[in-house]
C-alpha cells in the first residue's frame, strides 16, 4: 500500500499524491476499492435551460401577436406561419416532456391545442371556428385515440385511468359551448359530447372501481 | 388487472423529497467487503431471494395531489457493476423506478437506497440478508442447513439483526402468514398517532427486537419544522457554515478512513464519553483547524440521527429515526478535546431519551396533521418544506452518524471484512460503522476540499492509530491521474 508520510496514513488505490494533503506518496499500489468514474455532465441541466428558454420565447411570441393588432386584414402569411411554428414548437415540447405517460401527455396536448386555437381565433377577429370545429375535433380524436391506445398497448390501467378520465371530461366541454350558443354549427360539439358520454359510461362500467381507488390514492389527505 | 397496494409516505420521508438537490440527491450507500471478487451471477440470485422477502423494496414512488405515496410494483432489480459515482441520484420525478440499486465492484457488494424508502437501519437489514444469501451460495459447504424457505410469501423480512448477530430467519418462521402485497407500516403513525392510514398494511409489530445501531444521518430531519418554529422563541447563535468548491459534476466527495475499532474505543473511553461524541468532537476540531480558526462564527453544530427502534421496537424497514442537535462554541471556556466531548455528551444524552424524543415527534406529527397544512397541494408543500429545510440547514455545520457495530449471521460473518456507510451530503459529514474489528469512518461532502479529513486523520495518527485512506476521484486532475 502507498503511504503518505505527512499524514502518516496508508492509501488504497493508485494515488501519486495524497488525497488528503496533496503531498507525494510512495510505496506499492493496491487496487482502489472504488471505481474511477469519469465526469458526467448533466444533460438534464442543459435540457432544463433549453426548455425554459423555449417557453419564454413561445410566451413572448404569443404575447407579441397581440401588439400587431387583431382582425383578418392584418393577418398575412407571415403572421400565420409565425403562430403556426410557435404552436408546433409548444406542442412538440410538451409531447416530449410528457412522453412517459401517454394519458397525461394527451391531457396536456388537448388543453394546449385548444387554448392556442381559441387564441388564434381571437387574433383573427373571432369567428368561433375554434370552438365550433377545432376544440371538439381535437377532444373527440384524443378520446378515441386514448381508448384505442389503452386497449391495444395493454398499459397498466391504474397509471392512466386518472388522466384518461380527465381527457374524457374535457370532451364534455363542447356540450357547454353548445348550451351557451358559442358555436356556429352544432355538429362537431354534439358528436364530441356524445363520444365523451359514451366513454364515461364505458369507463364507469369497465373500470369504475379502479377509478375510485385511484382517486382515493391520489387525493388522500 | 391487479389491484396495487399503496401506503402513504411516512413523515420523515416527505422532507427528503422536498430537500433533494443536484448535489444532494438524498441517497445513501451501504457496502460490505467480502474476501473474494464478487460473482455477479450469484449476487443476482441472492438479490432475487432477498427482494422477494422485503416487500417494501418493491415500492415505487407516486405523487398524489396532497402527498407522495409508495405503491407496490412488479419491477425486478438487476445487479450491475458499479459504474456511477457514489450516491448517484435514484429517484427522478415522474419515473416509476425502484428506489434502490445493488451494484458491485471488485470485492464490494453495495446497496444504494433513496432515503425516502428506508433509513440506515432498515437498509442494513436488507444488506445483511443479501450478503448472507450471497455467501451461502458462494460457500455452500460452509452453510448451516436451511429450513424450507417460504420465499415470496414471507412479506415481512426477518432481518439479521445487528445487535445480537442472530441468525437471519429465512422466512421459515411460525409467523402469521401475511397478505400478498402488504407494504409495511409507518412506525411514526403506529407510535405517535394510534391510527393506521395505510389500507394495505399487513405488517404486525410483534417483533420486539431492537437494533443496536444508530441510524442514518441527514440534514433533512423530521424535527426541522419543530426547530424552525422554536427558533422564534429561542434565538440561536449564528453557526459556522463550512463552504468550499463544488465538485465539477455535483458528485459526492467520498473519503473513507479505516482503522482498528478497539483502538478508537479506547481513546473515547479514556475521555469517558461515547464513541459517537468523541468522533464528533474530533470532527469539530478538524473543521476548526482546516478553516484556519473558524473566523467570525465560532459555534459549530452537528446533527446526530438517533434510531428510534431502540426506544419504540419496530420491525418496519421504513424511516424511523429522529435527529438530535449538539453544538460547541469555541472561545467560551476550555476548548480541549476532552472538555468538548464532555460538553457534547452532556447535550446529547438528555435529548436522546425516550421521553425527549417522544415529545419532539408528537409535536411534529401534530404539525403534520394540521388540517390547514394537509390541504396544501403537494407541489406547494414541497416548496414550503424545502424552505423549512433550508432554514434548518443554516443552524448546522456538520452531520455525524454512527451506525455502531454490525454483525452478520454465519456464514457471512466470517467472509465479510469492512462494512461502510455513506450518505450524499449537503454539508460535510461522516458516517461511522464497524465490522470485523474495523471501524470505517466515511466522510462525504458536496465540496472538493479534504482539509477536514486530513486534520481528522492526522489527529488519529498522532494517537498511534493506523489509518488507511481510500478516496473517490472527483476533480478533473484526480480523474486524469487515475486513468493514466
Amino acid at each position: 500500500m502507498r503511504r503518505c508520510t505527512e499524514c502518516a496514513v496508508d492509501i488504497e488505490g493508485t494515488w501519486t499524491l495524497c488525497p488528503l494533503c496533496g503531498a507525494p506518496v510512495a510505496g506499492e499500489t493496491v487496487p482502489s476499492p472504488m471505481p474511477t468514474v469519469p465526469l458526467t455532465f448533466s444533460r438534464r441541466r442543459v435540457l432544463k435551460v433549453l426548455f425554459l428558454t423555449s417557453i419564454a420565447v413561445i410566451a413572448a411570441s404569443l404575447a407579441g401577436q397581440l401588439l400587431l393588432g387583431r382582425g383578418p386584414e392584418g393577418f398575412g402569411v407571415l403572421r400565420s406561419s409565425w403562430l403556426g411554428v410557435t404552436a408546433m414548437w409548444l406542442v412538440v415540447l410538451m409531447a416530449i416532456r410528457k412522453r412517459r405517460n401517454v394519458a397525461k401527455g394527451t391531457v396536456y396536448l388537448v388543453v394546449l391545442i385548444g387554448l392556442v386555437c381559441v387564441y388564434w381565433d381571437y387574433l383573427t377577429g373571432w369567428r368561433a371556428w375554434s370552438l365550433t370545429y377545432a376544440v371538439p375535433i381535437v377532444c373527440a380524436s384524443s378520446i378515441v385515440a386514448l381508448l384505442i391506445t389503452l386497449w391495444a398497448m395493454h398499459l397498466e390501467v391504474a397509471e392512466h385511468i386518472l388522466y384518461s378520465g380527465l381527457t374524457v371530461l374535457l370532451g364534455l366541454a363542447p356540450i357547454g359551448f353548445l348550451a351557451f350558443g358559442w358555436v356556429t354549427n352544432p355538429l362537431a360539439p354534439a358528436i364530441c359530447g356524445a363520444l365523451s358520454v359514451i366513454a364515461l359510461v364505458v369507463l364507469q362500467l369497465a373500470r369504475g372501481a379502479e377509478v375510485r381507488r385511484e382517486l382515493v390514492r391520489r387525493l388522500h389527505l | 388487472m391487479t389491484h396495487r397496494d399503496w401506503v402513504r409516505l411516512d413523515n420523515a420521508s416527505n422532507i427528503f423529497l422536498a430537500a433533494r438537490s443536484a448535489s444532494d440527491p438524498k441517497v445513501f450507500r451501504s457496502s460490505a467487503e467480502v474476501d473474494h471478487a464478487v460473482d455477479p451471477q450469484l449476487l443476482q440470485e441472492a438479490l432475487d431471494e432477498t427482494y422477494d422477502r422485503y416487500r417494501l423494496y418493491h415500492a415505487v414512488l407516486q405523487s398524489g395531489l396532497f402527498w407522495y405515496y409508495l405503491q407496490d410494483s412488479d419491477l425486478r432489480p438487476l445487479v450491475t457493476e458499479d459504474k456511477q459515482h457514489i450516491c448517484a441520484p435514484i429517484y427522478q420525478a415522474g419515473r416509476r423506478t425502484l428506489l434502490f440499486r445493488v451494484v458491485y465492484h471488485r470485492r464490494r457488494i453495495v446497496l444504494e437506497v433513496f432515503h425516502a424508502l428506508s433509513d440506515g437501519t432498515g437498509a442494513s437489514w436488507f444488506l445483511s440478508d443479501l450478503v448472507n444469501a450471497y455467501i451461502r451460495r458462494r460457500y455452500p459447504d460452509q452453510s448451516p442447513p436451511l429450513a424450507e424457505a417460504t420465499g415470496a410469501n414471507a412479506l415481512r423480512a426477518e432481518p439479521g439483526r445487528s445487535d445480537a448477530g442472530s441468525q437471519a430467519d429465512d422466512g421459515a418462521s411460525d409467523d402469521t402468514a401475511e397478505p400478498e402485497h402488504g407494504l409495511p407500516t409507518d412506525s411514526f403513525e403506529h407510535y405517535f398517532h394510534h391510527r393506521r392510514t395505510s389500507p394495505a398494511s399487513g405488517s404486525t409489530f410483534s417483533r420486539a427486537a431492537v437494533p443496536a445501531a444508530l441510524t442514518i444521518d441527514d440534514s433533512a430531519q423530521p424535527s426541522s419544522a419543530h426547530r424552525a418554529t422554536r427558533r422564534l422563541h429561542r434565538p440561536l447563535k449564528k453557526v459556522h457554515q463550512v463552504g468550499g468548491t463544488r465538485t465539477p459534476d455535483n458528485r459526492t466527495r467520498a473519503v473513507e478512513l479505516t482503522m482498528s475499532a478497539a483502538a478508537v474505543l479506547d481513546l473515547a473511553r479514556a475521555e469517558g464519553v461515547s464513541i459517537t461524541m468523541y468522533l464528533t468532537a474530533l470532527f469539530f476540531e478538524s473543521i476548526r483547524l482546516s478553516s484556519g480558526g473558524l473566523g467570525k462564527n465560532r459555534t459549530l453544530a452537528a446533527s446526530v440521527p438517533v434510531n428510534l427502534r431502540q426506544f419504540f421496537p419496530s420491525t418496519s424497514a421504513r424511516n424511523f429515526f429522529a435527529t438530535v442537535r449538539v453544538e460547541h462554541t469555541y472561545g467560551e471556556g476550555d476548548d480541549g478535546l476532552g472538555s468538548i466531548c464532555k460538553h457534547l455528551e452532556g447535550q446529547f444524552l438528555p435529548q436522546a431519551t425516550k421521553e425527549a424524543l417522544e415529545k419532539k415527534l408528537r409535536w411534529f406529527i401534530r404539525a403534520e396533521r394540521m388540517p390547514g397544512l394537509r390541504i396544501i397541494p403537494r407541489p406547494l408543500k414541497d416548496v414550503f418544506l424545502g424552505l423549512i429545510n433550508r432554514g434548518s440547514n443554516r443552524s448546522l455545520s456538520v452531520a455525524v452518524s454512527n451506525l455502531g457495530r454490525m454483525s452478520l449471521p454465519e456464514p457471512a460473518e466470517s467472509h465479510v471484512g469492512r462494512m461502510l456507510f455513506q450518505v450524499s451530503a449537503v454539508r460535510p459529514q461522516f458516517c461511522a460503522t464497524s465490522h470485523a474489528g474495523l471501524l470505517t469512518i466515511s466522510f462525504t461532502s458536496p465540496f472538493t476540499e479534504t482539509g477536514h479529513v486530513k486534520e481528522f486523520a492526522r489527529m488519529l495518527t498522532a494517537n498511534e492509530i493506523d489509518v488507511t485512506v481510500a478516496a473517490e476521484r472527483v476533480t478533473e486532475a484526480e480523474l486524469a491521474e487515475g486513468e493514466s
